[in-house]
């Protein structure tokens, strides 16, 4: 009984560190994105490359942190890869010729100038980044 | 002087792709256009008891002779149109000989994501690893189950010169998406290929091996995340032309003209792949039907092939993943249709291969592989997987072990 208790109690609090994770990165996209929102899946087949436009027919346009917390946080949230898998994944595309590799920026300041200035781009920051010129998409 | 060419080029971008993988140095601009560059290599080395295996002397103290790399470049010329290409080399055993190829190199329209245009030489879409095969980084495996993907016939599928029609679709009703290839064209093999390099063995000198291809592909990544199904279908006719000092019988004759036609040539693939957090699992059927009409039209060759695994690999921690597969390759016909005439061992026929393997992921650049393969069987004959007669003069042992050790990096 106790260690069900315990196991219960741990996952309860992995719970809700992947929450405050999730909470913690916002995705960002170009004001002349359509939506509004976005769905998990469709966040995720956008940053995996298997899409390349929103449900409502936005095209749109993955824009990468080099590193970081925040990187971290939003792969482990949303894609689910550790960086060195889901850079794999996005090399064996390009090897392939079925993509392009997405721009990486090496901050997050660069991140929301690169998206707000660019029509299609697509992005992810913590919420504390000033963020300015771009709109936030929630993701449902 | 061909092979001193393409041992120097070889020489050459693979120094490059090591001090550009040192150096990052990933891109340029051609006026406001960016070109990207990446590349990928992978050192080898395999030791067997039992049989040579690959072309390569693997017993004994084991060989080294399994090397390959490829330098990309690809730029975006506007939002739905890019121009990409790649080159590739590689030594395996008696295979590949260094001989530089151009990949693949395409121009990409893709105007709506239900519809693009791949048009130039393009990488066939056959199951789920025939166009990333060669990108040991991504695979768990340092040998793809060689009942399904044989690493020494990979020209045989990897591209063909011609065009794609491709897109994806998301269902209505949350079913999920479908994806589709549709293609055709011409492939064109390397004469330093498994099936020219088993022809020579007979005294035949095939100095090219070509033909129409076409086929697609049909995926459906369902409503149960991370579970995708799909099948593939390729037609082919190849014909093969060069000359042979061999005549019926195995007699010896003068130095001949020799060609050899398809009159059927077809491969279907079923496969189905499940991905979830740390696990993954991957199972596919191919059966390859080759139906040859050898020696100048004077012999049926029939070679049914079914081959089958399945596999799957955990990720224990962020640098380490381990895995698993069973590859099941059996040539149905071998038995009927041994050249010699004889009725052949079922192990001549067959080929059962478990697998261990591990993989460390150093960094995002470079990996490890370590696997042990444990066979049974030496499927060669007419048609070849991975084990040949002119690496084991002295016959063929049934069962073989095999260590595998392969390291690769990418950028």
């Amino acid at each position: 009984m106790k260690k069900l208790v315990y196991a219960l109690l741990i996952a309860a609090s992995a719970s809700i560190f992947i929450a405050q994770a999730q909470a913690q990165v916002i995705v960002i996209a170009n004001p002349g994105v359509k939506a509004t929102e976005i769905s998990k899946s469709d966040l995720r087949d956008v940053f995996t490359g298997s899409a390349t436009s929103l449900k409502d027919g936005s095209r749109v346009v993955p824009i990468l942190l080099k590193a970081g917390t925040t990187n971290e946080e939003f792969l482990q949230a949303y894609i689910g890869k550790s960086d060195s898998a889901y850079r794999a994944s996005w090399r064996s595309l390009v090897f392939s010729g079925q993509a392009s590799m997405p721009k990486s920026l090496d901050t997050e300041v660069a991140v929301v100038d690169f998206v707000a200035h660019n029509t299609g781009a697509i992005g992810y920051i913590s919420k504390a980044t000033p963020h300015a010129g771009v709109k936030v998409l929630a993701v449902r | 002087m061909r092979h001193v060419i393409g041992r120097l080029l070889a020489g050459g971008t693979l120094t490059v792709l090591l001090l550009a993988s040192v150096l990052h140095a990933q891109e340029f601009k051609i006026g406001s256009k960016v070109v990207q560059v990446h590349g990928f290599g992978t050192q080898g080395f395999i030791h067997t008891n039992g049989n040579n295996w690959l072309t390569m002397n693997t017993s004994g103290v084991g060989s080294g002779a399994i090397t390959d790399f490829g330098l990309n470049m690809g730029m975006q010329i506007s939002p739905n149109l890019r121009i990409a290409g790649q080159f590739y080399d590689r030594k395996l055993g008696k295979l590949g000989n260094w001989e530089p190829l151009m990949d693949w190199a395409m121009l990409d329209y893709h105007p709506k994501s239900w519809l693009g245009f791949r048009v130039g030489k393009v990488k066939t879409v056959l199951g789920l690893f025939t166009d990333t095969q060669d990108m040991d980084f991504a695979n768990t495996f340092a040998l793809m189950p060689q009942s399904v993907y044989p690493i020494d016939l990979r020209d045989a599928t990897i591209a063909h010169e011609g065009g794609d029609i491709y897109g994806k679709e998301r269902l209505p009703h949350k079913l999920g998406a479908i994806a589709y290839t549709a293609y055709g064209g011409r492939r064109s093999d390397s004469m330093h290929s498994g099936y020219p390099y088993l022809l020579s063995s007979f005294g035949i000198q095939l100095t090219s091996l070509s033909g129409p291809v076409f086929g697609g592909d049909f995926r459906w990544k369902t409503p149960v995340r991370g579970l995708l199904v799909g099948v593939s279908r390729l037609n082919e006719r190849i014909t093969g032309i060069g000359m042979s000092n061999v005549g019926a019988g195995g007699v010896a004759i003068p130095m001949s003209s020799y060609n050899e036609h398809s009159k059927h040539d077809w491969t279907n693939q079923y496969y189905g792949q499940y991905t979830a957090n740390r696990w993954h699992a991957e199972s596919e059927y191919r059966r390859y039907v080759r139906d040859q009409m050898i020696a100048n039209g004077t012999v049926e060759s029939l070679v049914d092939v079914r081959g089958w695994y399945m596999s799957g690999g955990f990720r224990v921690c962020k640098w380490f993943e381990a895995g698993s597969y069973y590859s099941h390759y059996r040539n149905v016909n071998a038995l009927n249709v041994s050249p010699n005439g004889t009725v052949s061992s079922d192990y001549a026929a067959r080929d059962f291969d478990k697998v261990v393997a591990g993989k460390v992921t150093v960094n995002q650049y470079m990996t490890v592989k370590v696997e042990g393969h444990f066979m049974s069987g030496y499927a060669n004959q007419p048609y070849p997987n991975g084990y040949y007669t002119t690496v084991n003069p002295n016959g063929f042992a049934n069962n073989t072990n095999a260590l595998v050790v392969r390291t690769g990096f990418s950028f």
